[in-house]
């Protein structure tokens, strides 16, 4: 694309000047060959729509692992002054604080041995996978409006909620703002994993890349770790849904303009602007409840298999939001930043951070494609200079599922991790072949470009041992 | 008729009918596709939608699709009647409960489109996130 300006090896400008409508520059973060493959799809267009938005401030940002979405990219950052600067739904997603959450198990793989594959079954029956399923016994109705309140504060543990991005807790959280529709979504979802790209991943340390922060997270060679990456299932989707549709209504009164129609918003400040993020805080905190609730459910797991001592020694690492909008400071001002596949990377000395973790910051998770390496990164100062305290958040797409279905077949892809000693379970075989790393870009390449640009530096790899797939 | 397009992440749906009313038909046409076959009991469901412009009105149509496939494990297969005038509709959908195989998460606006063309023709154009 010629209006691309080379800032440096891995940072590239689309200047403001390059549309009529942007209001600040677009920035991409990659490097000449990702660059390619990025102009491959739509997401520069959209991350110049992105920059056309009111309120926004700097730069619109598209993280390395981006790809085409709907109104933002995925891998989007943009964040807009407050108070009149606007929130967009469709700058968070239809998944409201889907993220990932890494549990660290007391003992090494060596320890685990021949009841690895006991453990993925005890998991996978512990976790409900797949398209709309639901879990019995969940919390009753009743108790949903806590849950959309304080996310897992009431019952997770206390270390758990401490070692969680926001202490899985966003302010301002209001049930009220959540419709009956949205509730009836997800009220029996809680403690699901759902389909497409989430998945429970039973993994070991296999390098550590700093060993001052791996020994702050309590991470060590060999140790067994648990990936979740899942979000607030059915309840975020109808929240996403309900207020694209109130903001797109209300946006002719608001006296906006926007180049794509999803990217409907109104300023923070008006009436709609507050019920979303009222609604989207008690979304994610829903997501917490829920990531919080499959951590519970593979301790129980770990119990029947391992013992109660190793379920007791199961250790929540962090649990980072790649979908959300949130109030942040920066050089005096308040902006609402909004993450769209995008993960906050805060350094150290940040008073964000847990208390064991602020010397050697932010611990950041991105999870490989499936069957392929995850990192453990940690939040470096370039995130608050270059990204508003952002980073990425996994591979990135680069096929569709149907061109990755072409590629593979799923009972193939099935027999190729288990020849490579992976224990894999998936009700869909169909959803297995959409989800082969062949459908993603190199996770390494993606983690080297944030480290290199200074937004988080690498502190562990991370690979499978067993993946349990919606 | 209708094909899905590729995209790297969503799904979108192209749509092409002899009349409006067609395309509403062609859409939960492939919304039932995507639920996937199987079922247990039959189940009716009596549906009343309106938006200020027919675009709007499809992506209410694949919403509430969307909604009855998630809290009600609807599986839709059929329209047994369908009325459509001055951005309302009112429909009776069959089905039957079952475990719906490709949940859309969300029915967006991206490129949304429902035209009428010159040759009378109808297409519409709707990008789902799956």
């Amino acid at each position: 694309m010629s209006e691309l300006v080379e800032i440096s090896e891995v940072q590239w400008e689309i200047p403001a000047t390059a549309r009529p409508d942007m209001r600040v520059p677009a920035r991409v973060f990659a490097d000449r060959e990702l660059l390619a493959a990025i102009e491959g799809d739509g997401s520069l267009e959209q991350i110049q729509n992105v920059a056309t938005l009111p309120g926004v401030v700097e730069v619109a940002l598209a993280m390395p692992d981006v790809h085409q979405g709907y109104g933002f990219p995925v891998g989007g950052v943009a964040a807009m002054e407050l108070p009149d600067g606007v929130v967009s739904p469709g700058g968070v997603g239809y998944d409201i604080n889907c993220g990932v959450r890494l549990l660290a198990l007391p003992l090494a793989e060596a320890e685990l041995g021949r009841r690895r594959e006991a453990l993925v079954h005890e998991i996978s029956r512990e976790v409900p996978a797949g398209a709309g399923k639901t879990k019995r016994g969940t919390h009753r109705t009743a108790d949903l409006d806590v849950l959309l309140r304080d996310g897992p504060r009431g019952f997770g543990r206390t270390e758990d909620v401490e070692r969680t991005e926001s202490g899985g807790s966003l302010p301002g959280a209001d049930a009220a703002a959540v419709s009956e529709r949205a509730r009836e979504r997800g009220a029996s979802q809680l403690g699901t994993m759902g389909s497409g790209n989430h998945f429970v991943e039973l993994q070991r340390v296999v390098r550590l890349f700093d060993q001052r922060a791996a020994e702050a997270y309590g991470l060590r060679d060999d140790q067994v770790t648990v990936l979740i990456h899942s979000g607030s299932r059915g309840l975020g989707h109808q929240v996403c849904t309900d207020y694209v549709k109130q903001m797109d209504a209300a946006m002719r009164r608001h006296g906006i303009e926007l180049p794509d129609r999803q990217l409907a918003c109104a300023p923070a400040s008006s009436p709609e602007g507050r019920a979303y993020l009222a609604a989207m805080a008690a979304a994610a905190n829903f997501a917490w409840a829920n990531r919080q609730a499959i951590a519970d459910a593979v301790r129980a797991a770990v119990a029947r298999v391992l013992g109660n001592e190793s379920a007791e020694g199961t250790r929540q690492v962090y649990d980072v939001a790649h979908n959300v909008a949130k109030v942040e400071r920066y050089d005096g001002r308040e902006l609402l930043v909004h993450r769209k596949g995008a993960t906050r990377a805060f350094p150290a000395g940040s008073a964000e951070i847990p208390e064991p973790y602020r010397e050697v910051g932010q611990p950041v998770f991105i999870p490989g494609s499936m069957g392929t390496a995850s990192f453990v990164l940690a939040g470096e100062p370039g995130s608050i200079a270059l990204a508003f305290g952002s980073t990425c958040h996994g591979a990135g797409r680069r096929l569709s599922r149907t061109a990755a279905r072409k590629q593979i077949a799923g009972a193939e892809l099935r027999r190729e991790l288990e020849g490579r000693g992976i224990v894999v379970r998936s009700p869909s075989t169909k959803g297995l072949a959409e989800e082969a790393p062949v459908a993603y870009k190199d996770v390494d390449r993606v983690v080297d470009i944030v480290e290199r640009a200074g937004l988080s530096r690498r502190v562990a790899q991370l690979t499978p041992i067993g993946v349990i797939k919606g | 008729m209708f094909r899905w397009v590729e995209h790297t992440a969503e799904l979108e749906l192209e749509i092409e009918a002899p009349s409006e009313a067609a395309v509403f038909e062609e859409a939960l046409i492939a919304f039932a596709e995507l639920a996937g076959d199987g079922g247990g009991y039959p189940v009716t469901h009596e549906l009343e939608l309106e938006a200020e412009e027919s675009s709007m009105l499809l992506v209410e149509w694949l919403s509430e699709l969307v909604y009855l496939s998630e809290a009600e494990q609807f599986m839709p297969a059929r329209i047994a009647s369908l009325e459509l005038a001055d951005g309302r509709l009112r429909a009776t959908v069959e089905g039957h409960r079952g475990e719906p195989k490709h949940l859309v998460k969300g029915v967006t606006l991206h490129r949304l489109a429902l035209r009428q063309d010159d040759t009378a023709g109808w297409h519409a154009r709707v990008v789902l996130d799956v």
